[in-house]
């Protein structure tokens, strides 16, 4: 298999990627707006998974809190899955070799997988169940697991700063 | 509401183990109690966020040449404290005080950096003792 290790030295050797790097407030300015974006992100999945677990807003339905929910999901998702690629393009080698980061990229897989997975199966018969505080045993699990997933990959991202493991 | 009280609590012992923690990574990676002042020839700086790195070849009492690699604080800090990534030029001579790192002896966390015209500076990055360094 041909290593990655060129490409990514490549990418570390491009001017613009080199400027970041090197910037006094370019590079503080993304990894800001990637904490901040991933708040939104992650407060409101928070949100709709307390609800799921049957925590929060039980005497309100699943899909309406979802619903509304979503687009604010997305407006944090977007911008922090771009500032998380472009802090990686910046220093791509010292990612790659950080144990923390692959742990993040994995988490970050099965929470993905998660969320498609609960979407695609047990919220589509979300009529059924709803309004029910407790929804079912399924959609609580969902809720469970992606809370613990989400924590994990915020966890695993903050670790990616400190060298302990590598 | 009693599950709600037990979230909110559960919450509120993890902020307070925190702070033990603190934010910085010196203690984990570095000994506070091994000081070190290395004078040698800078090899390379690496001017990059979060932190910068010093390369620099020191003499051994034996004759043999060690190559320690050091950590500063980063751009935006370095250029703060008047520093500028122009000032660090293979082959000049420098002298850094700082402190030992625990896993790898050929690593130091920076404190203070002297160049050869007697300017000194400011380099710490991640926490550390209050040895003044910064003053």
């Amino acid at each position: 298999m041909p290593s990655i290790i060129p490409a990514l030295q490549w990418l570390e050797g491009l001017a613009w990627t080199t400027a970041i790097r090197e910037s006094s407030w370019g590079h503080p300015i993304i990894e800001t707006a990637h904490v901040a974006t991933t708040v939104v992100f992650a407060g409101l999945v928070i949100i709709m998974d307390l609800r799921l677990v049957g925590l929060a807003f039980t005497d309100a339905p699943v899909a309406d809190i979802q619903r509304r929910l979503f687009p604010w999901q997305m407006a944090g998702l977007v911008p922090s899955m771009a500032t998380g690629l472009l802090l990686c393009c910046v220093d791509p080698l010292r990612y790659y070799g950080n144990v923390m980061f692959r742990v993040k990229l994995a988490l970050l897989a099965v929470a993905g997988i998660n969320a498609l997975a609960f979407h695609w199966t047990t919220y589509r018969t979300a009529g059924r169940w709803d309004e029910d505080p407790n929804g079912t045993a399924t959609a609580r699990r969902a809720g469970a697991v992606s809370l613990l997933l989400w924590f994990s990959v915020i966890v695993s991202g903050r670790l990616i700063a400190y060298n302990w493991f590598n | 509401m009693k599950k709600t009280t037990l979230v909110l609590f559960a919450a509120g012992v993890l902020c307070a183990v925190q702070p033990a923690q603190a934010h910085h990574a010196f203690a984990a990676e570095y000994d506070s109690d091994k000081p070190v002042t290395l004078s040698g020839t800078l090899t390379k700086m690496d001017w990059v966020n979060p932190h910068g790195w010093l390369y620099m070849d020191t003499k051994q009492p034996d004759g043999t040449v060690k190559h320690w690699t050091i950590e500063t604080s980063g751009p935006n800090q370095m250029s703060r404290r008047g520093l500028k990534k122009t000032d660090f030029k293979a082959g000049m001579s420098v002298t850094v005080k700082g402190y030992q790192g625990i896993k790898d002896p050929a690593l130091a966390n920076g404190r203070t950096l002297v160049l050869a015209d007697g300017r000194s500076f400011y380099i710490g990055s991640v926490g550390g003792p209050n040895d003044g360094a910064d003053r």
